[in-house]
C-alpha cells in the first residue's frame, strides 16, 4: 500500500535545490534533502560540508538563497524561527547557546516563561516545568543550580532539555555527543532511545561513526556544499561512507609509525595542579608521544594547564632535559620548550580576528622576528610563514585570512604552527580532534608523528581510545585527578583502557574473575 | 552536584563592594564628624537620588551588553528646558511633558542609532550627548536659571513624614526596575541579550525591539534624572550632566562588584550610588581637605572593586 499521497505524508523535511554563499564561500549548492517520518537520519561530511548550514537554513536562522524547503508539507519561506518550531522543528546547536549565569530552569524555559496571572514569571511553575523535561534527559541535574556551575557535559543535557520544551517532532541535535563524557552519554543514548520509541523523527550531526552505525536508520553524506548521497545505513559499510565524505580513499586512519625513542625529556614530580588533580608523576621521553586518557572531569585538562603555567599549581617539580625548572606562567613554560595546544582553540590558542600570519608568528616574534625592541622584519616573517603554511598543508587563500574564517581542522594546524615556529621540543595536544572531520584528523595525527619523528615529546590528551591507542607509545590514566595507571600501548587494548578509565581498579583480575565464572 | 560550604573569603569575593561600603560606614561613624546622624545619612540619600536614577537607567543598557553616555547631555537640556519653561510661565505639567518627550526623543535615536544602523553604541551616544550639550547652550545662552516657584520644587523636596520625596523617587524607581529586570520575561531576555545573544535569537525572541526598548527606557530615566536633579537643587546650572558623567557610571561598575557574578545589576548600582556619597561625606567630615578627596576616594573604589576581581577572573574563565 504505497500510495503516492503516503509518501508525501511520510516526509518531514524536503530541502529542494537549496543554495546558499557567504562572502567568499559558496557553503550549498542546488543541495536537495529528506528526512522520513520516525528515523533517526544522520548528517555526515567534512568540515565545512555545510551540515551546520543547511541546518540552520532548516531552522530559518539562515535564510537561502535559492530552493524551497517543507516541514510537514508546509513551505516555510515566509516563516521565521518561531514559525518552524510551531512546526514541531527544534535545532540543537554545536555552541550550546546557554546563559551561564542564569539557572538550569531559566535556562530550559528560556523564551516560554510561565508567567503568573499579574504577567510575572511564575517561578515555582518554571521549576516544575524545567524537572519535567529535564528528567526526560537526566535525574542528575538540580534545576536550580547555575549553568556556570555545571561540567560542560551536563551543559549538554541542559542544552537537550531546554530543546523539547517546544514539544519538538523533528530534533535537530549537531554533534551532540562531541562534550558527552562515558556516563553523559550513556544517558543521552538511553534518551534518543527513548525518543525514537515515542516516534520521534531525529536528524544526527556527528563525527563518530560508531554513533551513527548505532543509532541511525539513513544516511545523508554532504561534501563540498553538494550531497553525495542518501543511503540505509545498512547498505553503507563505514570504509564507504568515509570514501564519500572525503571524496578520496584512505586505507589507514591513523599512520601508524615507529619512531625511536631518546632519552627523558620531560619528567614531572609529586605535581598538585590547583584546579584538580593529585601527586601527578611521569616522564616523557623525546620521540615519545604519551596518550592521557580520562572521561570529562577527570583532570586531564587541568594537568596541562598547571604543566604549562596556565593555571597556578599548589607544589609539583618539572625537569626537563634533567634540569629543575621553574614554570609559574606560561611565558616560562614557552621560554623551555613547551607548547601548549588547547581544547578551546577559537578561545585559547588563536586570536580569531588576526591573520594567519600573526597568529603563526605569535610566540616566536620577538625571538626571530625583531630587530631592537619591537621593530619586525616583515619579509623574514612572511618567508617563514608561507614556508610553514606549505609544509603543513594550511588551507588558508593567503597569509593574511583572518583564522577565524577557516575551517576547525585549519585552525588547528594554525595553532601547531605557531608553536612550531617558536622551537618548541615538548607538545601538549589537548583534545586536538575534538569535533574535527576524518580527513583533518589524519592531518593532525601525521602532524605528530612527525613531531615525534623530530626528536619531540608529545602529550596527546584526548577521549577516544581508538586514536590514542593506535597514535601513542603509552598510556596514563586518570580518574577524579589521579593518574590511576600506565599502561604500554603494546600491551593493552580498548577494553582494558575504557575499564580504568570507569574507575576500575584491577583489570587483568577481573577479567580472570568473568572467565571463571563462564 | 555538592554545594561547596561558604566561607568569609567566598563573601569578600562575591559581595566585595558592599562589604568595603558597610566597613566604610561603620568607619565613618567612629571618626567622622557628624557622621552617623540622621540628618546626614538623610543628605546622603538626598544627594545620591538623581545620581542613583540615572544609573538605574544607565545599568538596563549596560545589562543588554551595551552603553549609553548620552545622559550626560540630556540631563543638562532636560533641566534647562525645565527651569526655561517655568520661568517663561508654562504649567508644570507642560514643562514635564516636554521633559519627558526630550528623554524619549533621545532614546529613540539612540535605539535608531545603535540598533538600526548598527554604531557602536559608545560613539553614538557620547554624540547624542553633545548635541543635547549643544541643544541645552543654544537654549539657554549658558546662563544659570533658578526655579522660584515653592509649588514646583516641592514636587522634589517636599517631605511625607520624617521622609523626603526624593528619596521615595529613587526606591520607587529602583522597585520598578529590579521588579521588571528580574520578574518578567522582558527582563529575563534583557539580561539574555547581554550574555548571549544567539541564545535569545536562538528562542526567537525579537530582540532587536527588546534592545529599542531598553535605550528608549533608559532615554526616560535619564530625563526623570535631569528633572529631578534640577528641581532638588532648585534651578538648571550649566551642563549639569557634565558634573555627574563619571559617577554614574563608577557606580554602575562599582555596582558590578557589590554582587555575585560581576555583572551590572540594580541593587550594586544603588549601593555604588550610596558609597560614592557616603566617602564624599565621611571624608569632607574627617576634614580632608576639599581636594583631597577625590583622591581618596578613587583609592576607596579601586580597593573594593580590586577585592572583588579575584572571583571575576574566574568567571572570565567560563568558556562555551
Amino acid at each position: 500500500m504505497n500510495h503516492p499521497m503516503d509518501d508525501q505524508d511520510n516526509i518531514v523535511i524536503k530541502a529542494e535545490h537549496i543554495s546558499k554563499s557567504f562572502p567568499g564561500v559558496r557553503a550549498l549548492k542546488e543541495l536537495d534533502f529528506e528526512v522520513e517520518r520516525g528515523e533517526v537520519h544522520a548528517l555526515c561530511g567534512e568540515n565545512g560540508a555545510g551540515k551546520s548550514t543547511l541546518m540552520k537554513i532548516i531552522v530559518r536562522e539562515y535564510i537561502e538563497e535559492e530552493g524551497n524547503i517543507f516541514i510537514e508539507g508546509q513551505n516555510v519561506k515566509d516563516l521565521g524561527i518561531r514559525g518552524v518550531q510551531k512546526l514541531g522543528l527544534s535545532l540543537i546547536h554545536q555552541d550550546l547557546n546557554l546563559i551561564p549565569m542564569l539557572t538550569v530552569a531559566q535556562n530550559i524555559c528560556l523564551g516560554r516563561e510561565p508567567v503568573t496571572r499579574f504577567r510575572t514569571i511564575d517561578w515555582k511553575a518554571m521549576r516544575l516545568k524545567a524537572a519535567e523535561f529535564l528528567a526526560e534527559v537526566t535525574s542528575e541535574i538540580d534545576v536550580e543550580e547555575r549553568v556556570e556551575d555545571l561540567s560542560i557535559s551536563e551543559q549538554q543535557l541542559v542544552a537537550i532539555a531546554r530543546s523539547l520544551v517546544t514539544s519538538p517532532g523533528i530534533l535537530i541535535l549537531d554533534e551532540p555527543t562531541a562534550r558527552l563524557d562515558h556516563k553523559t552519554s550513556d544517558q543521552f543514548f538511553a534518551f534518543l532511545e527513548r525518543a525514537k520509541q515515542k516516534g520521534l523523527t531525529v536528524v544526527y550531526i556527528s563525527h563518530r561513526l560508531e554513533e551513527i552505525y548505532r543509532i541511525c536508520d539513513r544516511v545523508t553524506v554532504l561534501r563540498d556544499g553538494r550531497k553525495i548521497i542518501t543511503a540505509r545505513i545498512d547498505d553503507l559499510p563505514q570504509a564507504e561512507l568515509v570514501k564519500h565524505m572525503l571524496g578520496r580513499e584512505i586505507t589507514q586512519q591513523v599512520p601508524k609509525e615507529t619512531v625511536p625513542i631518546g632519552e627523558t625529556r620531560l619528567s614531572v614530580r609529586d605535581l598538585f595542579p590547583k584546579e584538580k588533580g593529585e601527586n601527578i608523576h611521569f616522564d616523557l621521553k623525546s620521540g615519545e608521544i604519551l596518550g592521557i586518557v580520562g572521561s570529562i572531569g577527570a583532570g586531564k585538562t587541568e594537568v596541562a594547564r598547571a604543566l604549562f603555567g596556565a593555571d597556578p599549581k599548589q607544589r609539583g617539580a618539572i625537569h626537563i632535559a634533567g634540569k629543575e625548572v621553574k614554570i609559574d606562567t606560561p611565558q616560562d613554560a614557552i621560554r623551555h620548550g613547551l607548547a601548549l595546544i588547547p581544547e578551546e582553540r577559537r578561545t585559547q590558542g588563536l586570536v580569531g580576528n588576526e591573520s594567519v600570519r600573526k597568529n603563526i608568528t605569535l610566540a616566536s616574534l620577538k625571538k626571530k622576528f625583531c630587530v631592537g625592541p619591537s621593530w619586525i622584519k616583515q619579509d623574514q616573517e612572511i618567508q617563514a610563514v608561507k614556508e610553514s603554511i606549505r609544509s603543513l598543508g594550511i588551507a588558508t587563500p593567503s597569509t593574511e585570512q583572518e583564522v577565524q574564517f577557516l575551517s576547525g581542522g585549519t585552525q588547528q594546524k594554525v595553532v601547531v604552527g605557531k608553536w612550531l615556529m617558536s622551537d618548541s621540543s615538548i607538545y601538549i595536544f589537548d583534545e586536538p580532534t575534538k569535533g574535527i572531520d576524518v580527513g583533518g584528523k589524519y592531518d593532525i595525527y601525521k602532524l605528530i608523528v612527525d613531531l615525534a619523528r623530530q626528536g619531540a615529546g608529545v602529550i596527546f590528551i584526548s577521549n577516544e581510545l581508538t586514536e590514542v591507542l593506535s597514535l601513542c607509545d603509552r598510556v596514563i590514566v586518570m580518574f577524579h585527578g589521579q593518574i590511576i595507571k600506565e599502561l604500554e600501548t603494546e600491551a593493552t587494548n580498548r577494553e582494558e583502557v575504557l575499564f580504568y578509565v570507569m574507575g576500575g581498579r584491577d583489570y587483568a583480575e577481573t577479567a580472570n574473575n568473568s572467565k571463571g565464572h563462564h | 552536584m555538592q554545594k561547596q560550604p561558604i566561607t568569609p573569603k567566598d563573601i569578600i569575593n562575591n559581595y566585595g563592594a558592599t562589604f568595603a561600603f558597610i566597613v566604610a560606614i561603620i568607619f565613618f561613624s567612629f571618626t567622622s564628624m557628624g557622621f552617623f546622624s540622621g540628618q546626614n545619612l538623610q543628605n546622603i540619600l538626598v544627594q545620591s537620588t538623581s545620581l542613583g536614577i540615572c544609573a538605574f537607567g544607565l545599568t538596563f543598557v549596560l545589562i543588554t551588553g551595551e552603553i549609553d553616555l548620552s545622559y550626560g547631555g540630556v540631563i543638562g537640556l532636560v533641566g534647562a528646558v525645565l527651569a526655561g519653561m517655568i520661568k517663561e510661565g508654562h504649567s508644570i505639567g507642560l514643562a514635564t511633558l516636554v521633559c519627558l518627550a526630550i528623554g524619549l526623543g533621545t532614546g529613540l535615536l539612540n535605539a535608531i542609532l545603535v540598533v538600526v544602523l548598527n554604531l557602536p553604541s559608545f560613539l553614538a551616544t557620547v554624540a547624542v550627548m553633545f548635541m543635547c550639550m549643544g541643544a541645552e547652550r543654544i537654549y539657554n545662552q549658558g546662563i544659570t536659571t533658578w526655579i522660584r516657584d515653592p509649588e514646583v520644587l516641592s514636587i522634589v523636596q517636599a517631605y511625607i513624614g520624617p521622609v523626603p520625596v526624593a528619596v521615595l523617587y529613587l526606591f520607587a524607581l529602583f522597585a520598578i526596575c529590579w521588579f521588571l529586570q528580574t520578574q518578567t520575561r522582558a527582563g529575563q531576555y534583557v539580561r539574555a541579550l547581554g550574555e548571549n545573544i544567539s541564545a535569545v535569537k536562538e528562542v526567537g525572541v525579537r530582540e532587536k525591539l527588546l534592545k529599542s526598548m531598553v535605550f528608549v527606557a533608559a532615554g526616560l530615566i535619564f530625563a526623570f534624572a535631569g528633572y529631578v536633579e534640577t528641581l532638588r537643587i532648585g534651578g538648571a546650572v550649566m551642563y549639569a550632566g557634565k558634573q555627574i558623567l563619571l559617577f554614574v557610571l563608577a557606580a554602575c561598575f562599582l555596582g558590578t562588584a557589590t554582587f555575585k557574578a560581576g555583572k551590572a545589576n540594580f541593587p550594586g548600582t544603588l549601593i555604588g550610588a550610596f558609597f560614592l556619597y557616603t566617602l564624599l561625606s565621611g571624608f569632607t567630615g574627617l576634614g580632608m581637605k576639599f581636594y583631597l578627596v577625590p583622591v581618596a576616594q578613587g583609592l576607596i573604589l579601586i580597593i573594593s572593586v580590586a577585592i572583588s576581581s579575584v572571583r571575576r577572573g574566574k568567571i572570565e574563565q567560563v568558556q562555551f
